[in-house]
């Protein structure tokens, strides 16, 4: 049995000042090599679900484990610059710095140990599409489907173990979509990463080696 | 380090609200270092002034006060002045131990004959004694000394001479024990003496206050060691007028306060002594007073330090000063006001950037370093304009406001002018005299001119005060960035 590095036990969850539990005793687990996509109706409490898993917030019961490990225990800062990559539903760039600015500055939060940020920034960029001349942009004068791209680079810029994507493909056009899934497949496979994206679309759940469905708070397993 | 490079990005990206930022920080420092630097300027002065002219303290009779006391005692309707009682030596020294004083400087003057010395010009004769003045044959006046003739003055105030140049030690050493001396080359060559040798002082005291005539007297003596000779280029006389062996400057015999201390007899006089107190701060002399009083100085003797005239010299700098002080306080005031709120402001437009640097896993302190490097940057920037700018305008300033501060006084001062209190000195009528210097120096100037410099406090005060500026932003910056959470600010965006 493969090791897990994210299980999640008898997790709950309500945001602070509401009545209503958006999460209520989840049970789940992920292991390192698996694509993992979560299902569910709009609301239903998916990108919740992922501020928890990426240390951005704290459960109100329950726990979460990285490896062996209660995130509750650890340095939440460290935990994101170091262990995870987010794609967030809204980008969440630095809109005011170029593509190239905005990576180059999470390799640096994150000690990177890459000797030339730079480079090696556009040669991640590259990958998801991105040419030197647009990756010197400002993210304000990206297109929704660019900002995508670069939103997915900066998550991958400090190669970290758990990368958390919340609907990374919903501004892309057919052919970039692919070539993107094709890279997250591949770093689950080939690189033994744990990937866990947040979908509403077909062709992403297509990917998946296992998919979660939330529902009523609920998790259960759908594949 | 990439903290700064980014803080550095952040000043171009956003170079919009920097500039203002900038602009307000400007204008406040250049306030500030023109203010600070005409205070502090004005400061030094006052000090210099302060030291200079009021810490010298005077004893003076209280003319009033006497008058009162006079005709207090009167008997059968004749009113007769009395002087205030003399200060005892005894008295002068005990009021010299004060933790108030930085110093006590006592002198002692005596007259005396020697055995063993020949005094120069002894063929003029002695003096010393009661003076008569009368005509002569030829129309001149002639000034006779009668009763005991003295050929020379025994000092212990020896230093100005040579400090001045005028004396310079030519063989041996200065008096340091009781019983020693040193006397002019010239002295010692005509006496046929040597250093080392030892002579033999004679003087006579005489009683205080004998009514009737037949007055008692008490001799004393020294037996003082040469130990050391000087070569003498004061002028001979201080004057044309009493010209004898015992005004004769080649004939003074110097020697410890000690030694002529050692030899007062006490109810009788002969022995000048001399105090001069120095204050370590003009601010003590009230304290200074009650404790002389404490210790017995008569109610007859007022206790006053030359205030009169350092006020008017230097009332239009205090002026000057009190003004830039009130200056430095409103425009930091207000300035740290506009600064706080635009801090403020910049932070919450820059809330969403906060939360992306947060979510990203860049620490609460560092988000806090980058913002205050931004500002840090932007006041040393400003200060370096700043500190030339208000070193350019400086002096101006002070030129023209000091200027009025001037006009002010004076026609203050001409309603209301200062009279010294009515001031004597008390002389040898006892043997204690106390206060060199007459306060004589009313009709001082004020002060018409104040040069500006920068000096080394001024620049470290205004170095502290961009510090504060742009720590206040830092630490505004710090206290919400701790209450941020960045899942909520990017929630909120969203
Ligand atoms: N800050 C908040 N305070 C209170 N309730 C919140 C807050 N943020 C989200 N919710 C509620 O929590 C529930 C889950 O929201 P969440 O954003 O996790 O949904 P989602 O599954 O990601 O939806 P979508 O597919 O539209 O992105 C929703 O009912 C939402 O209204
Ligand atoms: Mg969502």
């Amino acid at each position: 049995m493969m090791e897990n590095v994210l299980t999640l036990k008898n997790v709950s969850y309500k945001y602070e000042g509401s009545k209503k539990m958006v999460l209520k005793n989840i049970d789940a687990a992920f292991e390192a090599g698996k694509v993992y996509t979560i299902v569910g109706k709009s609301g239903s409490g998916k990108s919740t679900l992922l501020s928890l898993i990426s240390g951005l917030d704290v459960v109100t019961e329950g726990e979460i484990l990285c490896g062996e490990i209660d995130l509750k225990k650890v340095n939440r800062d460290n935990y994101r610059a170091r262990s995870i990559g987010v794609i967030f539903q809204s980008f969440n760039l630095l809109t005011n710095a170029t593509a190239v600015q905005n990576i180059v500055l999470s390799m640096n939060i994150s000690e990177s140990p890459e000797k030339d940020k730079k480079a090696y920034a556009y040669n991640l960029l590259e990958r998801m599409g991105i040419d030197q001349e647009t990756a010197d942009r400002k993210i304000l004068k990206l297109s929704g489907g660019e900002q995508q791209r670069v939103g997915i680079a900066r998550a991958l810029a400090h190669n970290p173990q758990i990368l958390i994507a919340d609907e990374p493909t919903g501004n892309l056009d057919v052919e970039t979509e692919k070539d993107i899934l094709a890279i997250f497949t591949a770093l689950a496979h080939e690189e033994n990463r744990c990937v866990i994206i947040v979908t509403h679309s077909r062709r992403v759940t297509s990917i998946a080696d296992v998919i979660y469905g939330i529902q009523d708070g609920k998790i259960s397993v759908v594949k | 380090m990439y903290i700064l490079k980014n803080a550095l990005q952040n000043l171009v990206r956003n170079s919009g609200r920097n500039l203002m930022m900038g602009i307000i920080v400007f204008v406040i420092i250049i306030s500030v270092v023109t203010a600070l630097m005409i205070n502090n300027t004005a400061g030094s002065v006052i000090n210099d002034y302060k030291t200079r002219f009021s810490s010298e303290v005077t004893f003076s009779p209280n003319m009033q006060r006497m008058q009162e006391e006079a005709r207090r005692n009167s008997t059968g309707g004749t009113i007769r002045m009395t002087p205030p009682p003399a200060m005892k030596p005894e008295e002068l020294l005990a009021f010299g131990q004060s933790e108030y004083l930085q110093k006590a400087i006592y002198t002692a003057e005596t007259k005396g004959n020697s055995d063993k010395l020949k005094a120069i010009d002894a063929d003029k004769g002695g003096g010393g004694g009661i003076m008569f003045f009368r005509g002569n044959a030829s129309g001149n006046t002639e000034a006779e000394s009668l009763g005991q003739q003295y050929f020379h003055r025994v000092l212990t105030n020896y230093y100005e001479d040579f400090e001045n140049g005028l004396r310079a030690l030519e063989e041996g050493r200065f008096p340091e024990n009781i019983n020693e001396c040193i006397i002019s080359a010239e002295l010692l060559e005509n006496s046929g003496l040597k250093v080392g040798d030892t002579v033999t002082v004679t003087s006579v005291l005489q009683e205080l206050g004998g009514e009737s005539g037949d007055m008692n007297y008490t001799d004393i003596s020294w037996e003082l060691m040469i130990v050391g000779v000087y070569a003498d280029i004061t002028d001979e006389y201080n004057n044309d007028f009493m010209q004898n062996a015992y005004t004769n400057r080649r004939n003074e015999i110097l020697t410890t306060f000690e030694t002529i201390a050692d030899k007062m007899v006490e109810g009788f006089f002969g022995i000048d002594i001399t105090a001069k107190y120095y204050l370590k701060n003009p601010d003590m002399l009230d304290a200074f007073t009650a404790e002389v009083r404490a210790k017995g100085l008569s109610d007859l003797y007022d206790v006053f330090t030359d205030a009169g005239s350092y006020e008017r010299i230097v009332a239009p700098v205090e002026g000057l000063k009190r003004i830039s002080i009130t200056f430095v306080i409103i425009v930091l005031v207000f300035g740290s006001i506009i600064l706080a709120l635009l801090a403020s402001i910049a932070i919450r437009e820059r809330k969403y950037e906060i939360g992306v640097l947060r979510a990203m896993g860049m620490k609460k302190m560092k988000v806090v370093l980058g913002l205050w490097s931004e500002t840090l940057v932007i006041t040393a920037v400003c200060l370096i304009f700043g500190l030339g700018v208000g070193m350019m305008v400086a002096q101006p300033v002070t030129n023209v406001m000091l200027k009025q501060q001037i006009d002010a006084a004076e026609s203050a001062q001409n309603n209301n002018s200062f009279s010294p209190q009515g001031m004597m000195t008390v002389t040898s009528v006892g043997m204690g005299r106390v206060g060199g210097g007459m306060p004589g120096r009313s009709d001082a100037e004020p002060l018409k001119e104040l040069k500006i410099s920068l000096d080394f406090i001024t620049i470290i005060e205004i170095i502290a005060v961009a510090l504060f500026l742009s720590s206040l932003a830092g630490i505004i910056a710090t206290q919400k960035i701790i209450k941020y959470e960045p899942i909520k600010i990017l929630m909120e965006r969203n």
